[in-house]
């Protein structure tokens, strides 16, 4: 009983005190507490993207029935990140004599402007196995493995020809900017030359040189 | 006594002056063929990876520790090419380097564009597939976001059919309602130009060029930062020079990507 009371006074005293202090304002304590840090600062980096990469490209292409011919062209890729990548291609080559003509021995089916075939695809790459490939012990090459399939247009004989081509190819970069490319496609249209419609797989090979800037 | 104990503080003092220095020029010395535009950055974070090329199959060659200078010199997909002290040179992940400080300290960022920040203005490219009345169509589009909702669009389609070629070219504008869904549908109204080729085979008429009027929706889905899926209906009303207004109807599936 005797402590309670001795207690008393102390605990009015506190109590006061708070009262006084919460009355003395907030500004000591703003004083104490307010945030005193500097605003942080950031940046963008102003450093170049190189994600554009131009091929240009030779090669072998078999047109059914037209034989082999030799290819060439060139193709504009856009790296989206770093396992995809799209790409518009262009290519031509010349067509040679068809067997119907060879063995019939009669007049030619096409001239010779009917005869030049032009084709452009837009496609999407994957690049499904990206690595190195060791030419020596130590030196070593980036590289990877993509599959490539889209649609395009094949032009020949005065005709438009709708173009599904797929296919895989590999690149190996010499350095950053410099790479190797060998790719083989599968071009795949129908045409009705022959009378009838005829659905034809047209295999060309490439070796190609690009760039990237 | 008093002067020798000075003299033991002031050679101290050197010895660290002398130390500090050598540390400061432990710092990489630029190498020679370093591109102006180089950026000299501090690593902040424990730790940065260093690949011998920018993806994820490539090995890891080297560590950049906390402190450690390295130059900024290029960018490929999601991927910085760096250079590290003792001439090793590789590439970092950006995600790597979401704390790294400039010269005068202050936080560097390399930006990773997004599709789902859609309140940014941005270019985007795309691919398409689809059935244009009855033939084969692809097609290119290059468009600009303004706003989060409102983008502009060109657009190129080559279509082959049994019975004729076609080609248009569009200029269009895009509303996204919703940009933030996940699936986001947009509507469509453009005006362009159309020119259809009768296959020579048939019947030999010419070519004919008539105006469009275009108008069209369609949902996007972003598969990834920036990648994204798109869906379309689009029906074009082709203004002739004959008796009657031809309408075409093309459905498209194709792809869209942040530039």
């Amino acid at each position: 009983m005797e402590a309670r009371i001795r207690r008393l006074p102390l605990t009015v005293a506190a109590l006061l005190f708070a009262a006084g202090a919460s009355a003395q304002g907030d500004d000591v304590l703003g004083d104490i507490i307010s945030p005193d840090l500097e605003r942080r600062e950031i940046r963008e980096a102003q450093i170049d993207s190189e994600n554009i990469e131009f091929t240009t490209f030779g090669g072998v292409i078999n047109v059914e029935d037209f034989g082999s011919n030799s290819l060439y062209g060139g193709a504009l890729a856009y790296h989206i990140n770093e396992d995809v990548f799209m790409e518009a291609a262009y290519g031509e080559t010349e067509l040679g004599e068809s067997s119907f003509e060879r063995l019939s021995g009669s007049a030619p089916l096409l001239t010779d402007e009917q005869r030049e075939l032009s084709y452009y695809n837009l496609s999407l790459g994957w690049n499904l196995f990206p690595g190195e490939y060791f030419i020596f012990d130590d030196f070593a090459l980036n590289s990877s493995l993509y599959l490539i399939g889209g649609v395009g247009n094949t032009s020949f004989a005065d005709e438009e020809h709708f173009t599904y081509n797929f296919g895989v190819g590999a690149r190996v970069l010499a350095n950053d900017w410099l790479a190797l490319r060998l790719d083989f496609r599968d071009h795949v249209f129908e045409h009705e030359i022959f009378g009838e419609v005829q659905r034809t797989n047209n295999l060309s090979a490439q070796l190609g040189v690009s760039f990237f800037f | 006594m008093f002067s020798f104990r000075s003299c033991i503080y002031s050679f101290c003092a050197l010895v660290l002056l002398l130390v500090s220095s050598g540390t400061a020029a432990l710092s990489p010395e630029p190498p020679e063929n370093l591109p102006e535009d180089a950026e000299l950055i501090t690593v902040g974070s424990p730790y940065v990876n260093i690949y011998t090329g920018p993806g994820r199959g490539y090995p890891i060659f080297h560590v950049a520790e906390y402190g450690e200078k390295l130059w900024l010199l290029k960018r490929r997909t999601d991927w910085v090419k760096v250079y590290a002290h003792r001439d090793k040179s590789g590439w970092v992940r950006i995600v790597d380097l979401q704390e790294v400080y400039g010269e005068d300290g202050e936080l560097v960022r390399v930006p990773l564009p997004d599709f789902s920040d859609v309140d940014s203005q941005h270019f985007h490219l795309g691919f398409s597939y689809g059935d244009f009345a009855g033939a084969s169509s692809m097609g290119a589009t290059l468009g600009y976001r303004f706003t989060a909702n409102l983008s502009a669009e060109l657009r190129a389609t080559q279509a082959v059919g049994d019975f004729s070629d076609s080609q248009t070219y569009q200029v269009a504008v895009l509303h996204q309602p919703f940009p933030r869904w996940k699936l986001s549908p947009y509507f469509m109204l453009g005006t362009g130009i159309n020119i259809t080729t009768p296959n020579a085979t048939i019947v030999a008429t010419e070519d004919r060029r008539d105006t469009a009027m275009l108008t069209g929706l369609g949902v996007k889905t972003y598969l990834s930062r920036r990648f994204a899926l798109r869906a379309e209906y689009a029906n074009h009303y082709l203004l002739t020079s004959r008796e009657e207004n031809q309408e075409i109807v093309e459905w498209k599936l194709g792809f869209d990507v942040y530039l």
